[in-house]
């Protein structure tokens, strides 16, 4: 519009009015210009959700939509307020999630339910003529048609397909896979429900009425850190952010908190305006590293070094030397510290054993339950031998005692942590520690120590019967495993910070590259700082550390620190483990909903790592053995075996989860249970035993132990997380891959003893994959059947976070773009048609669903020593000696009734989680009330509805004790009856409070405290984990009942892991071989860090963050580095070893340290990747040079802390000791020719 | 209605058997146009005889593998203007906006901007809107043309069609800058290094012979206050505003 006739050309407006001291001033001038603007930001409303992406940020965002399209997004501002003299929570967000509304109508959408064409075209002809099984079975049976698709996976030809015929084609083949192979080879993979919860539930809820198996996810990304079960019996419990302003001292060790926690991030800078003291412990110069007072930066996979050096000061200086009131007193309540460890010889020598328990001794200390699960120690106050409340043993079988109180048979005790003075030991004795330091990789430094040291331990001892037994504290054989010379002689141990012994400063200084004076000075401040602030001393940590092989090492030298001053369960202290730590906040609420325990249970869970070694085939390749990892001071064993074999014992033993479980379809086994008039466990245990029925992980490869079905939903596991990337191509999809080496029956090497040996190994394991994604993924490109799903601003959910104490929605602010729907109502409609289509083949059925000795249930106390039934060491005792057998019925045909009802089970058996069950009749009688109750005939008339994913979501909110106060009252009750102590008032002013979906719609709702986790929610104190053992002195889940800083179990004696120890990386022998280079090249170490233009792989492929990167995949390298292989900046490089090839450019960096190649995970092979040299395939992604690596001692099981549980202890597939070639690409081959796809 | 749209918004459509019983059909309609040129129709062959003789699971998997997997051949035609910027949500609002004023309701899961649903509507507007419509869009017809045809792909007629039926020509800087732009499949090398490479910074005494961007940025305020009399309308509002 043209202003010309509005505007004075010749005189200036006359002044009206002036303001604020004359800067400012009111005129009369034409201001319609101000409409276009106005328009420009119009909209029709604001409708509040977030991103389900897997990032912990967990933040509110405004939606605005205009004519039903979603033209922008701003953050929330409204989370509750904190209190005075803390900052509040808002704003969150970063520049990934505000970019999603352009991500929304992306041309990367997937628009329509895809389908491989020659698979739809098969399919339809057989259709014409029969039974959608009977289609199904036709095409698998036929091996040229089954062929004619598997193998095209990856190279394009989908055609469009309507919902009703693509659910068809997934519901007949999962009737087919269950009636032929058993409902066990129906696998689902998608992580991290507490992004989005409902979506979640979605997928397992129908896998778990179906039979199938949920597989786990925190584990198989290697986010788990096992010491953290290992010592507190806690999967993960961290403080939320605001936390970090309460410290005094805030170590950021291998975590990036600017770059990946976004949101979080104004805590740090504003605890560093409160004059909290910053020291950052990072390789490189990190984002992160600007905030530190004092930046370290070790070699990489070096932090247990580290750590150690670093406690050996904190001992010296704040134990030792002197003792430091404070943390005496928190660690003789709150640790291991005084519990007697029995000495045990062999050959001659003492090696430290079992902890000793009350069954070791003569009547038992009076002890009459569970006597060998309590442990025992020296008490002053009697001058006698104690079995302190609190162990596991006081935790099943009996009640009132399962409590920190520093008691024992009602009477007071004051323990004892040392026998060092004169009077209270009765010898001095030698006990052989190991020592890893002697063998290294790569260029990490090695050691001329030998690998056992001997050192000198104050004893007692003690006579049962004829015999004698040596017993030590914790606390003292940990001062001599630190090596610190306390007046008592020998080898082995230090008084001076300059000795090169075991584990000093200046030892570490050797190995870390890190000065021994600044070792001591970050020490000494941090413990400095938590005497004087009893405890406020906090360790932020995370994937730099916990993705190497022994991470357990990293973790538990840190954890120690932070025992030995006081800091976990003290706000603004404790462990901080920041990575893949979601945090489903009302998780016993919403379990019922996703693994349908309302109708059935137990569900089928699995631990991904062994699944996917054992499917994907990468054990038939393992080069690392396990006596290249035992310890020297290992007891008598049959130590020597392939990694995989000791998975299939702790299966066999209950240990660890399987998928499939039986060789034969479990229906099948139960119909024969049935016709020999015998009881399910008794006649599973008797078919074992004679070998009439075999276990699957015996033999992976057979086609009988194949998943067949694989559902991937809310995850990119192809291109993001599958460790071995190029071992799932080959063998799980059976496409092209870039797998360079040879298996073991080619390449030779150390064969399982166990697993069976196939010469040749399967190519294309999987009938079916379907993936269910908004963007055609690297996963969704690998598919047989795309399904177009709800984006964030287009469904309803829930979603909560670990970093923040609030719950909020995501909401359909628009309805689903094109063909999509959410993944609530997909998997309703697969059930849907399930029912349909099932009732051919499938009645009600009885299925045999196989359990492992599960964490927080009474069988975690099953085996207190190691024996395999198999080589005949004991009986076969089902949830004893071996896992459970549980009959379940499946009501196939009515499996769609049941997914969207609230079944009676709830009614019946109540609800519960981590070892507390409580009656929740009145919860299922309100949801009955708020969701209308089923009204068609049938086997669900009645039971509340569960129709809609308010429905589900209206589910979670009732049963959780963290939404409804009067369940966490009950809940908390419930727990009172194992301490003995009362708990109830830290909900009780809660107690009328119930959250529903449209209160957080509304506003984000803080959530109550609920024994589920172990801090409180509280308008005094932020959320920090250990909070409610410390104040409450409720036990940790533990052998002890407290923070165990000494493991027992054999196995991990064996590694040698009883203590915390140096472990330097394992050698993978990627670089051998065939596998070489003749041109310029450099050998590095791989590391894949979260990076900053992507969650993972989301939001990577969006132009806007690539435009702020380079554009397409990127390794960084040193200057260096760079000048040895001859590469500038910007070049295309690849980077390989026998594992496969990928190509990306070259980012030359002062930053990095000499020695690393960073990959920031996850960049896929679909935007502007070339095609490798060596595969001749497309780049690769990040995991193609990767493989998974299994470590014995996350298989323990049955064993207190160590019990298996889903997410919560398993193997984990670590990444980060792998080595590479990189070297500057000849010829850049974009191939852009049609693939060749012959049939 | 204008016969000759609706049959290239059917062309564009994913193949369907109705659309393979339906080229003859087409075939007449577009034969039966005297605005396009002997050569333009003679060009579509190819396609038409595809359509109706190729296996359809073949048509749709190609139809798949160029429109819906490859950006830089979205039929969305926003996405070639505003890509994943905030601009696209309120420029399918002002489409959405147009197809409502002019009596019509989309009835579609196809976003707005989808081209066989303008070519639809256009379809049963007045002509002279309809090639005004397209001439807008000319560009963009032409570099999605140019980029089929390098693929060797028959649908390259059909955007050649278009184009002679709105009787216009594209304006060659924007095509050019289109196809330079939205490179996502590149040939060349050098081209995509050309996207992507910044130029380079220096620092020194001699502001000239230091940071380009600082030199670009004195240049242009260098430029004399009162601007030439053919400046872009627009670009003089701010003036009003003080």
């Amino acid at each position: 519009m043209s202003q010309l006739l509005d505007r004075l050309n010749f005189f200036q407006p006359r002044e009206l009015d002036r303001f604020a001291d004359g800067h400012g001033r009111t005129t009369n001038e034409n201001r319609d210009w101000e409409d276009t603007y106005r328009n420009r930001w119009r909209h029709d409303k604001v409708v509040r959700s977030t991103h389900g992406v897997n990032c912990t940020g967990s933040c509110s965002w405004k939606i605005y939509v205009k004519s039903g399209i979603v033209t922008w997004e701003t953050q929330q501002t409204d989370y509750p307020r904190t209190r005075p003299d803390l900052p509040d929570h808002e704003p969150r967000g970063c520049a990934r999630g505000a970019s999603y509304s352009w991500y929304l109508y992306s041309a990367n959408r997937v628009k329509t339910p895809l389908v491989r064409g020659r698979l739809l075209k098969a399919w339809r002809r057989m259709r014409a003529t029969m039974s959608p099984v009977a289609a199904w079975k036709a095409l698998q049976e036929d091996p040229v048609l089954r062929e004619s698709y598997v193998k095209t996976r990856g190279k394009g030809g989908f055609v469009r397909a309507g919902w009703d015929e693509v659910t068809e084609i997934i519901a007949a083949a999962n009737a087919y896979t269950v009636k032929t192979w058993g409902p066990d080879r129906v696998f689902g993979f998608s992580p991290i429900p507490a992004m989005s919860m409902v979506s979640y539930a979605a997928g397992s809820r129908y896998l778990s009425l179906l039979g199938g198996v949920c597989m786990s996810f925190y584990d198989w990304y290697c986010d788990l850190p096992p010491s953290s079960p290992m010592t507190w019996g806690e999967q993960t419990d961290v403080p939320e952010s605001a936390d970090w302003y309460n410290a005094g001292f805030l170590l950021l060790w291998g975590s990036n908190v600017p770059q990946t926690r976004t949101p979080d991030a104004h805590f740090y800078t504003e605890a560093r305006y409160r004059g909290t003291k910053s020291a950052v412990i990072s390789p490189d110069y990190s984002e992160a590293a600007k905030f530190a007072d004092i930046w370290l930066n070790p070699k990489q996979g070096t932090d247990s070094a580290l750590a150690l050096a670093m406690g050996h000061v904190i001992l010296r200086e704040f134990h030792l030397d002197r003792q430091v009131p404070y943390f005496e007193d928190y660690t003789r309540k709150y640790s291991d510290f005084p519990m007697l460890v029995k000495l045990e010889e062999r050959d001659g020598r003492l090696i430290p054993g079992r902890f000793l328990r009350a069954d070791d001794l003569s009547g038992k200390l009076g002890e009459k339950n569970n006597a060998q699960w309590k442990t025992v120690a020296w008490d002053s106050a009697s001058n006698g031998l104690v079995a302190p409340n609190g162990s596991i043993g006081y935790r099943w079988g009996e009640g009132g005692e399962w409590n920190l109180e520093e008691r024992a048979r009602g009477r007071d005790t004051e323990l004892k942590i040392s026998f060092i003075l004169e009077e209270d030991h009765d010898d001095v004795v030698g006990v052989d520690f190991p020592y890893f330091g002697g063998q290294a990789t790569g260029n990490f430094v090695k050691c001329d120590h030998p690998d056992v040291l001997t050192k000198n331990v104050p004893v007692k001892k003690i006579r049962v019967g004829r015999r004698e037994i040596l017993v030590a504290t914790v606390f003292d054989l940990l001062c001599a495993n630190y090596g610190l010379d306390r007046g008592l002689g020998g080898d082995w141990v230090a008084s001076d910070y300059g000795q090169d012994i075991p584990f000093t400063p200046a030892w570490a200084e050797k190995i870390t590259g890190v000065s021994a004076e600044r070792i001591a000075t970050v020490a000494r401040e941090f413990a400095l700082n938590a005497e004087k602030t009893e405890g406020r001393s906090m360790v932020i940590l995370g994937a730099g550390l916990n993705h190497w092989y022994h991470m357990d090492m990293n973790y538990r030298g840190i954890i120690n620190m932070l025992v030995m001053c006081g800091c976990v369960g003290k706000s603004g202290g404790g462990w901080s483990h920041y990575v893949g730590q979601e945090k489903l906040r009302p998780q016993t609420g919403w379990q019922p909903l996703a693994f349908a325990l309302d109708w059935n249970r137990p569900p089928r869970h699995m631990n991904s790592t062994s699944a996917w070694y054992a499917h994907t085939d990468q054990w038939r390749y393992e080069q690392v053995s396990a006596g290249e990892i035992l310890s020297p001071t290992a007891p008598e064993g049959d130590w020597d075996a392939s990694l995989i074999d000791y998975n299939i014992r702790a299966e066999r033993m209950g240990w660890l989860p399987s998928a499939p479980q039986l060789k034969t379809n479990p229906l099948e086994v139960a119909k024969a249970a049935k016709k020999a008039g015998k009881d399910i466990p008794e006649y599973v245990a008797e078919q074992l035993k004679s070998g009439e029925l075999e276990m699957s992980c015996e033999d992976p490869d057979a086609p009988e132990n194949w998943p067949r079905n694989l559902f991937v939903w809310r995850s990119n596991l192809l291109g993001s997380s599958g460790k071995g990337h190029e071992y799932f191509l080959k063998h799980l999809l059976g496409t092209d891959h870039g797998v360079m080496g040879k298996d073991l029956g080619e390449e030779g090497g150390q064969m399982p003893k166990e697993a069976k040996w196939h010469d040749e190994a399967p190519r294309g394991k999987l009938d079916l994959l379907v993936t269910i994604d908004f963007r055609m993924s690297t996963t969704a490109v690998y598919s047989d059947i795309v399904l177009p799903t709800a984006s964030w601003y287009e469904k309803d959910d829930l979603n909560t976070s670990d970093m923040h104490p609030f719950i909020h929605p995501l909401q359909a602010a628009v309805d689903p773009a094109y063909e999509s729907r959410s993944d609530w109502e997909i998997f309703k409609a697969i059930a849907r048609k399930f029912s349909e289509v099932a009732p051919e083949i499938l009645g009600v059925e009885t299925d045999i669903v196989q359990l492992p000795l599960l964490h927080d249930t009474p069988m975690e106390v099953a085996q207190d020593t190691v024996r395999d039934w198999k080589k005949g060491e004991c009986e076969l005792i089902p949830g004893k000696t071996a896992p459970n057998y549980i009959a379940v019925e499946r009501d196939y045909p009515n499996l769609y009734k049941k997914f969207t009802s609230v079944g009676p089970l709830l009614d019946k058996l109540g609800n519960g989680g981590k070892g507390i069950n409580w009656n929740t009749e009145a919860e299922v009688e309100h949801l009955r009330a708020l969701n209308g109750a089923v009204r068609d005939e049938g086997l669900a008339q009645g039971r509340p509805k569960l129709e809609t994913a308010i429905d589900a979501a209206e589910m979670i909110l009732m049963l959780a004790p963290e939404t409804n106060g009067e369940v966490a009252v009950k809940a908390w009750k419930e727990l009172e009856k194992a301490t003995g102590r009362e708990h109830a008032h830290l909900a009780a002013v809660k107690e009328d409070e119930k959250i529903r979906f449209r209160d957080i719609a509304a506003q984000p709702r803080k959530i109550i405290s609920s024994p589920t986790w172990s801090g409180i929610e509280s308008e005094k104190v932020c959320y920090n984990a250990g909070y409610t053992n410390v104040h409450e002195l409720i036990p940790w889940r533990t052998l002890t009942g407290r923070q165990q800083l000494y493991q027992d179990h054999l196995w991990m004696r064996a590694f040698g892991e009883g203590f915390c120890t140096w472990r330097p990386p394992v050698d993978l022998k990627t670089i051998e071989g065939k596998v070489s280079e003749s041109g310029p090249h450099v050998v590095l170490n791989f590391i894949t860090p979260h990076q900053k233009w992507g969650i993972h792989s989301t939001y990577s492929d969006n132009l806007l963050m690539l435009t702020l990167n380079r554009g397409g995949p990127v390794v960084w390298l040193s200057e260096d580095d760079a000048k040895t292989a001859g590469i500038v900046d910007n070049d295309w490089v690849e980077v390989y070893n026998s594992n496969g090839a990928l190509t990306a450019r070259a980012v030359v960096s002062q930053r990095m340290k000499p020695g690393t190649l960073y990959m920031y995970h996850a960049q896929e092979k679909i935007v502007n990747t070339p095609g490798s040299e060596k595969t001749g395939l497309r780049g690769g992604i990040h995991n193609s040079v990767t493989r998974a690596t299994l470590k014995p001692t996350h298989m323990i099981g049955g064993y207190a802390q160590q019990s298996y549980g889903f997410n919560y202890y398993g193997t984990v597939g670590s990444n980060r000791d792998e080595f590479v070639i990189l070297r500057k690409m000849n010829k850049v081959d974009w191939l852009d020719q049609p693939a060749k796809t012959e049939a | 209605m204008h016969i000759t749209l609706k049959a290239i918004s059917a062309l564009l459509s994913y193949p369907s058997e109705e659309l393979q019983q339906a080229v003859g059909e087409i075939a007449g309609a577009l034969a039966d146009d005297a605005r396009l040129p002997a050569a333009s129709i003679e060009a579509l062959g190819p396609l038409l005889e595809e359509l109706s003789k190729l296996d359809i699971y073949d048509l749709q998997e190609r139809y798949v593998g160029l429109f819906d997997r490859s950006r830089s051949l979205s039929l969305n035609l926003f996405e070639h203007v505003h890509g994943e910027s905030r601009e696209r949500g309120g420029a399918m609002v002002e489409l959405l906006e147009t197809y409502r004023a002019a009596g019509f309701e989309p009835a579609t899961s196809e976003l707005p901007d989808h081209l066989p649903v303008l070519l639809e509507f256009l379809a049963m507007r007045p002509l002279s809107e309809a090639q005004e419509v397209l001439e807008d869009a000319a560009h963009i017809l032409e570099a999605l043309r140019v980029r089929l045809e390098r693929r060797a792909s028959p649908y390259g007629a059909v955007f050649a069609a278009l184009l002679d039926f709105a009787g216009a020509g594209a304006d060659d800087a924007a095509v050019a800058e289109l196809l330079a732009r939205e490179e996502d499949d590149p040939d060349d090398l050098d081209a995509l290094d050309a996207v992507w490479e910044e130029s380079e910074v220096t620092f020194g005494p001699d502001p000239n012979a230091g940071c380009p961007q600082l030199r670009d940025m004195l240049a242009a305020m260098d430029t004399p206050i009162n601007p030439a009399p053919d400046t872009a309308p627009g670009t003089a509002a701010p003036a009003a505003a003080e």
